[in-house]
């Protein structure tokens, strides 16, 4: 009896190890199975997560599995990626935020996460910065750049340490001017202060000024980016007229906690990419002006590595001295 | 300035009349209302979950939808802010002030009358001008530049030695604390990171919100646990809904002045809500001939408040919808909302759009009827919670003004916070504190020392930016006027009654 019950116990203790031994091997053939969760670093509303929610539904179609959003506001989401640094790598908690807010954020302060060792899994947008001016103001880049050579302009930005800040200090780095920072609480506060007349000019994101050139209070003159945005054609780029400054678009995509495993990164992967080329979605972002620009997981591993260099160059100026 | 067609605002009358846009305009009205009761939950986060339901409508009914939940969410924090002294949202901060203090005496009945009136006269006034001049208060919005900005938040803050007349000294003590709490976080104009002591949940500054749960809803509970009555102290209610709407009218002058602060409040970009509220109560209460009753159930108060916050939302929507610019948060996700419908803002959309914008302004001002109609159906009846023991509300007050505290942002950090304000607002009390000047410290602080910088940083330090333009010396008049208007008061009515 007593033996019988040893040779049991034996019995059951070797198949839990066995099971234990074996179940990481399954994780990529069996997912998903329950739903995904998709972290929101900002308030419910904001650009992230309405693109967060616009991408929800397609990506659910394809997976399979309900797909949520849950908004973890704070600290300009250094509490979302502190959290998420130490998430359960199982495929079914992801993060999307404006790349690359988080590593401006490692640069700014001490922080117990790093960037590079999230998993990229799909990014799905990219936003360009654009330099607007008052309608009033200069017609051309060029007499833009000939004044701003002359004296010091002051210059809008929806924050400091924002990737919008980033972009700005490496095109006048390029320019060779020097500029008078004004920060903002966001795009709005800087847009509408240079509608007034009482900023020289204001640097933001492409789709926080759409609305204010459409109504003839501000002028595009240059968009910091490898190509023209199909919403601003006229634009010109730096390439146009004979500048050449890195562009640093922002990237909006999921990531995955850090040591996700490859076969898990790939079913995501594939129904995110599925999901952006819906017609139904095409159709949702062309209505928000939103220019799709889909990376893969390698591709976007690949500009989390470019980013680190540009703001390591910077990080100081992030901070008044 | 544009002239607005009558037959466009008939067509829209009627288009707005249509069954289904009729029933997406209630089906706003009662989601928005029941948002605001929720613990946590304010118009952002209402829109943003609402937004998939709508995205395969007709872009006017679906805008009909989105700005009737985004008026009424207001409504349900007001609700919750009478009676239990819980704010929904920061916009219903100065609700609580005589709202509660009704429900004590019993008459909250007849305060939930008077903000759901104020809800239909403010929003309606603050519609009817938004149809006719909002073209026009856009452009004058932008001229506020931060020398002008800096200068209306130092006007707001002097109203403070009007809030604190009787007791100078305790209510200085408490705006100064409120003003270095709203030192607290990441500094927008230097990047550093303010007297956080490594606690990240604290670094976007202190949140408003849960700051306010806990100096109102946790202080409250704390202070009705001592004794085993109910809310109301009397035990009963007395005072029906239509004496509280009567009330109201008999208020025109106070009504006028509290939507015009609304109003204006509302059409300055950045500067929200709550700050609306809170400064027409503390110019009700300067003006009044019995200031000492506000803050202990003055219905006037009440009238001022809630007046003027359903003004400011119109105001908010002047600069969202002819520039793009978005009044507060709130208006933000609404603007996102417009835009994913393909309603572009602009100056032009009076023009191109103008179906679609006009039949949303009509339905805004339907909304506030249909709000009013709420009010007098259902919610007095929410009163009879002022009349549970003690011991039953004390632990649901607690219990749902902290899942409201933590739902904001998912962190038990932030209950931390509520229930350390709650237990700084006890010790207020009990010390004969006010805490309405710590509310306007903490509410204007960040606006007062950001512009104050930025001013500076555009002018290249020179601080004739202060006083160059004629806005900045029309306020900085008033600021000086509204400072000494307690001494030189008296002085004015001795010379006049000396003349007689």
């Amino acid at each position: 009896m007593l033996k019988n019950l040893t040779k049991l116990f034996t019995f059951v203790f070797a198949s839990g190890i066995v099971l234990i031994l074996i179940s990481p091997l399954s994780n990529g053939a069996d997912f998903p199975k329950k739903p995904v969760k998709i972290i929101v670093t900002a308030d419910a509303g904001g650009g992230e997560d309405t693109e967060a929610r616009g991408i929800a539904p397609y990506a659910e179609k394809h997976l399979g599995v309900r797909v949520m959003i849950e908004n973890q506001p704070g600290a300009g989401g250094k509490i979302a990626f502190e959290k998420f640094q130490k998430t359960e790598p199982d495929g079914y908690t992801l993060i999307t935020y404006t790349f690359p807010k988080s590593i401006i954020i490692e640069y700014m302060g001490k922080t117990n996460y790093r960037t590079k060792d999230f998993t990229p899994v799909f990014a799905w947008s990219r936003g360009n910065q654009l330099l607007v001016v008052h309608a009033d103001t200069w017609k051309t880049f060029d007499e833009f750049l000939k004044t701003a050579k002359a004296k010091t302009l002051s210059g809008g930005l929806s924050g400091r340490g924002s990737t919008t800040h980033l972009a700005g200090l490496i095109a006048i780095d390029e320019l060779g001017i020097k500029v008078n920072w004004v920060p903002y609480e966001g795009a709005a506060g800087s847009t509408s202060a240079l509608a007034g007349k009482h900023l020289d000019f204001t640097i933001c994101l492409a789709t926080s000024a759409i609305p204010l050139i459409h109504a003839g209070k501000l002028r595009p003159l240059m968009l910091f980016s490898d190509r023209r945005d199909p919403y601003l054609p006229d634009v010109p780029i730096p390439k146009d007229i004979g500048f050449d400054i890195t562009a640093l678009p922002a990237i909006r995509g999921a990531q995955a906690p850090p040591n996700t495993s490859p076969s898990i990164v790939k079913v995501l992967e594939e129904a995110f990419y599925k999901a952006v080329r819906e017609p139904d979605y095409i159709e949702w972002a062309k209505k928000r002006k939103m220019v799709i620009h889909p990376l893969n997981a390698q591709e976007f591993g690949k500009a989390v590595a470019e980013a680190y260099p540009n703001v390591e160059k910077f990080k100081e100026m992030f901070k008044e001295q | 300035m544009r002239q607005v067609s009558m037959d466009v605002i008939t067509q829209a009358i009627a288009f707005v009349l249509q069954g289904q846009n009729l029933c997406a305009l209630i089906a706003g009205t009662i989601y928005g209302i029941i948002i605001g009761i929720l613990p946590g939950l304010g118009p952002s986060a209402g829109m943003a979950l609402a937004l998939p339901l709508v995205l395969k409508w007709h872009p006017a009914t679906a805008l009909i939808f989105m700005g009737a939940l985004y008026k009424c969410s207001n409504f349900g924090g007001s609700i919750t802010a009478i009676l239990v002294n819980t704010p929904g949202d920061a916009s219903n901060a100065a609700t609580i002030l005589d709202g509660y203090p009704m429900c004590e005496k019993g008459r909250g009945g007849v305060a939930l009358a008077l903000s759901g009136t104020a809800a239909m006269v403010g929003g309606t006034i603050g519609m009817i001008c938004l149809i006719f001049v909002a073209p026009f208060l856009a452009d004058f919005a932008l001229r506020f530049g931060p020398a002008e900005y800096f200068l209306t938040a130092l006007l707001a803050l002097s109203i403070i030695a009007a809030v604190v007349q009787g007791a100078t000294i305790k209510g200085i003590i408490s705006a100064g604390l409120g003003l270095m709490l709203s030192c607290v976080g990441f500094d927008v104009i230097t990047g550093h990171l303010r007297y956080t002591f490594g606690w990240t949940p604290i670094e976007d500054g202190i949140p408003l919100i849960q700051a306010l749960i806990g100096l109102f809803a946790v202080t409250q509970a704390l202070v009705l646990a001592e004794s085993a009555q109910s809310i109301s102290r009397i035990g009963k209610l007395t005072g029906g809904f239509w004496e509280g709407v009567m009330t109201y009218f008999k208020h025109p002058y106070a009504i006028i002045r509290a939507a015009a602060i609304g109003l204006f409040v509302g059409i300055l970009p950045a500067v929200g809500q709550s700050s609306a509220g809170l400064l027409a109560w503390a110019e009700a209460k300067r003006e009044s001939k019995h200031p000492e009753t506000f803050g202990k159930g003055e219905p006037e108060g009440i009238i001022s408040s809630e007046t003027s916050t359903n003004a400011c939302m119109p105001g908010d929507l002047v600069c969202t919808i002819a520039l793009g610019i978005p009044g507060s948060v709130g208006a933000a996700i609404f603007l996102g909302i417009m835009i994913i419908f393909g309603v572009i803002p602009g100056p032009l959309i009076f023009t191109e759009k103008a179906d679609v914008i006009y039949s949303l302004f009509i339905a805004l001002i339907l909304t506030s009827f249909i709000l009013f109609l709420v009010g007098i159906t259902v919610a007095r009846h929410f009163a009879v919670v002022t009349l549970l023991p003690n011991e039953i509300i004390v632990p649901v007050i607690l219990v749902i003004s902290l899942l409201g505290s933590f739902a904001i942002r998912n962190l038990m950090a932030d209950v931390i916070i509520s229930l350390a304000f709650g237990v700084l607002g006890y010790i207020m009390l009990k010390g004969g504190f006010t805490p309405v000047p710590l509310l306007l410290g903490m509410v204007l602080g960040e606006m007062v020392e950001r512009n104050y910088h930025r001013a500076l940083m555009i002018s290249g330090g020179s601080y004739s930016v202060f006083y160059s333009s004629t806005i900045s010396k029309i306020l900085i008049f008033l600021t000086l006027l509204s400072l000494a208007g307690p001494y030189l008061g008296p002085i004015w009515k001795r010379l006049t009654q000396g003349g007689k």
